[in-house]
């Protein structure tokens, strides 16, 4: 019986004979280009330091209660504590995710990137998607260690709250969820301006500016529409989604509806943000898809 | 195959490329010539579908780049060496851009060992040389194996050895029967490396044909001519279509009449030549002479 002896080539080509575009090379291209730069893991790192002390210093600095506090205001304060810290980590993912495709642009990678997907959409998608997962999960992450940072100090002010009780946790993904579309929106207006500086100060016009100057406004002028325009902007609409739900409120002598005040509720709040970055998100789609590179 | 079908593509009221019609064969290299600003990166690009084309239509083998089911393995494209995001290492660049197509790890660390990219693949690219970030350019255009190359000033910013590395790669991947297309702005470059040539000038084409025609076409074949009797010797050669000047150095540069003829008519004379070189045109003269012209007609029409 003769032994065949298999000649191994000293160089063997990788096979590229079925290679072709697809949209889970698209979405492990994204990862790849997301984690492999400093600012993501920057950003990320800083949402966790941030969500997680403030979570601390709440719980910390949490005055101990004159009387025994209701089960809903104990939740509440447990809430406060975890998501006290996205009022500040919206600031950072906003800067994330203006950068995750202005960067592109300002260096020239978008060129790139298109190249390799010729029909562009399902690069934004891809990203979008990498960029919403990624910020969600970081966001959850913090978030909930935060509360579990929370939890030994505030009990030892006899405040105790279950962080896993739905009516507590939900509003914990709500945190997370508000970043993740903040985030969102960032990339939108990120596409739309094509320049780091620009997009970024326009995010943050949005989310801070814009509303500091209607308040005054309506500070002085008393308008109601004013403050009903305030109710849409993400900042405040979003920021519904992170709220105890049972919260108890300071008795007020009109109700809002009386006064012809817009008063969203949670829920409302999340699908005007969610209507924010489908507005933008398509602007951007088409001007994508229409410019050149 | 590339085919480029009444390409017009308009910046506003500037017109980069002008109704253009050409086709790059496989199997040869097509060298795309043209001062800057002619319009060769805009055709490029439009190519790859990163520009709209105002009018007009450009396919690879048939298709529309936008259409292909894997356009990097069909096209492999350098159109700018600062398309790579200078925060991320090069590895990683390639790495992203291979996942998109499937393309495994394997092939990225060959495209780098080919490029010779090893010893700073793990770097930022924001420090690389303009030699290195072409070397990563013609690296990611090779990843998928593509049937067609399109390179843009490939030898830009490269040492002689990477000038040398690029002509015996789109001569190989020529003759491996794939369509490789070129552009530079060095003509001489494109002497040694190109079997036909497209020429641009002012977003329109100058001259499309095989580089040895191009060559020929050149008419001003001049001579070079030492003598220390080259006043005598002017007078001789004298004639209608013959033109003499001398160079800085005292040689006569001479055009209109052969070397052998100058020979002869030396000889006859009885003068001495200590040196009689003709010289053959070269592409970089035939160039300036096709570009030219095109500036007068151009003069000619804005009146």
């Amino acid at each position: 019986m003769t032994t065949a002896t298999a000649t191994t080539p000293a160089h063997v080509p990788t096979s590229l004979e079925n290679i072709h575009l697809r949209f889970s090379g698209i979405l492990r291209s994204e990862w790849i280009k997301l984690r492999s730069l400093r600012s993501t893991v920057w950003c990320y790192g800083l949402i966790v330091l941030l969500t997680v002390g403030f979570g601390f210093l709440v719980a910390v600095t949490f005055a101990t209660p004159q009387q025994t506090l209701s089960a809903d205001q104990q939740n509440e304060a447990l809430v406060r504590a975890a998501t006290l810290g996205v009022n500040f980590t919206q600031l950072i993912v906003a800067v994330l995710g203006a950068l995750v495709i202005s960067g592109e642009y300002s260096t020239g990678m978008i060129r790139s990137t298109f190249a390799a997907v010729p029909g562009r959409l399902g690069a934004y998608i891809g990203k979008a998607l990498v960029l919403a997962v990624s910020t969600f999960v970081i966001g959850l992450i913090s978030i909930v260690a935060a509360g579990l940072v929370a939890v030994p100090f505030l009990a030892g002010k006899d405040v105790h709250a279950n962080l896993f009780d739905w009516s507590v946790f939900l509003p914990l993904i709500g945190g997370a969820g508000y970043l993740t579309l903040v985030a969102l929106l960032a990339f939108t207006f990120g596409t739309i301006v094509r320049n780091s500086a620009g997009a970024i100060a326009a995010i943050m016009g949005l989310l801070l500016v814009l509303p500091t100057v209607l308040q005054i406004l309506s500070g002085l002028t008393r308008a109601v529409w004013i403050q009903n325009v305030v109710a849409f902007l993400p900042s405040s609409a979003g920021g519904l989604v992170f709220q105890y739900q049972n919260a108890v409120e300071a008795p007020t002598t009109t109700s809002p509806a009386q006064a012809g005040l817009v008063d969203l509720t949670s829920w409302e709040g999340l699908a005007v943000t969610i209507g924010w970055v489908l507005v933008f998100g398509i602007i951007g789609a088409v001007l994508l898809k229409r410019r050149d590179a | 195959m590339i085919e480029i079908e009444g390409l017009t593509k308009r910046y506003g009221a500037k017109t980069a490329v002008d109704d253009i019609t050409a086709t790059i064969r496989p199997g040869q290299v097509t060298g795309f010539l043209g001062p800057n600003g002619a319009g060769k990166s805009t055709t490029m690009r439009a190519i790859v579908g990163l520009d709209r084309p105002t009018h007009g239509t450009v396919t690879v083998n048939g298709k529309r780049y936008t259409s292909m089911r894997a356009p990097l393995h069909e096209v492999g494209a350098l159109l700018d060496a600062k398309a790579v995001h200078t925060g991320r290492s090069a590895y990683n660049h390639l790495l992203a851009m291979a996942a998109t197509h499937g393309i495994g790890k394997s092939r990225v660390r060959e495209v780098i060992a080919m490029t010779g990219l090893e010893s700073v693949a793990k770097k930022r690219v924001g420090g690389f040389s303009l030699g290195m970030g072409q070397r990563l350019g013609i690296a990611a255009a090779l990843l998928g194996d593509p049937d067609t190359l399109i390179l843009d000033e490939p030898v830009n910013g490269l040492d002689p050895e990477g000038v040398v590395w690029v002509r015996q790669l789109a001569r190989h991947y020529a003759a491996q029967g794939r369509t490789v297309f070129l552009s530079s702005h060095l003509m001489s470059e494109m002497a040694q490396t190109a079997d036909h040539v497209i020429v641009l000038g002012r977003g329109r084409i100058i001259a499309d044909a095989p580089i040895t025609d191009i060559l020929a076409g050149a008419t001003k074949k001049a001579v070079t001519v030492r003598s220390p009797q080259a006043a005598l010797l002017a007078e001789r050669i004298a004639g209608p279509d013959i033109t003499v000047t001398s160079t800085p150095d005292g040689a006569l540069a001479i055009t209109g009449i052969s070397a052998a003829q100058i020979g002869e008519a030396a000889a006859q004379a009885g003068v001495v030549l200590h040196e009689l070189t003709p010289i053959g045109a070269s592409l970089e003269e035939a160039y300036l002479e096709l570009t030219q012209d095109d500036v007068e007609y151009r003069t000619e029409v804005s009146k």
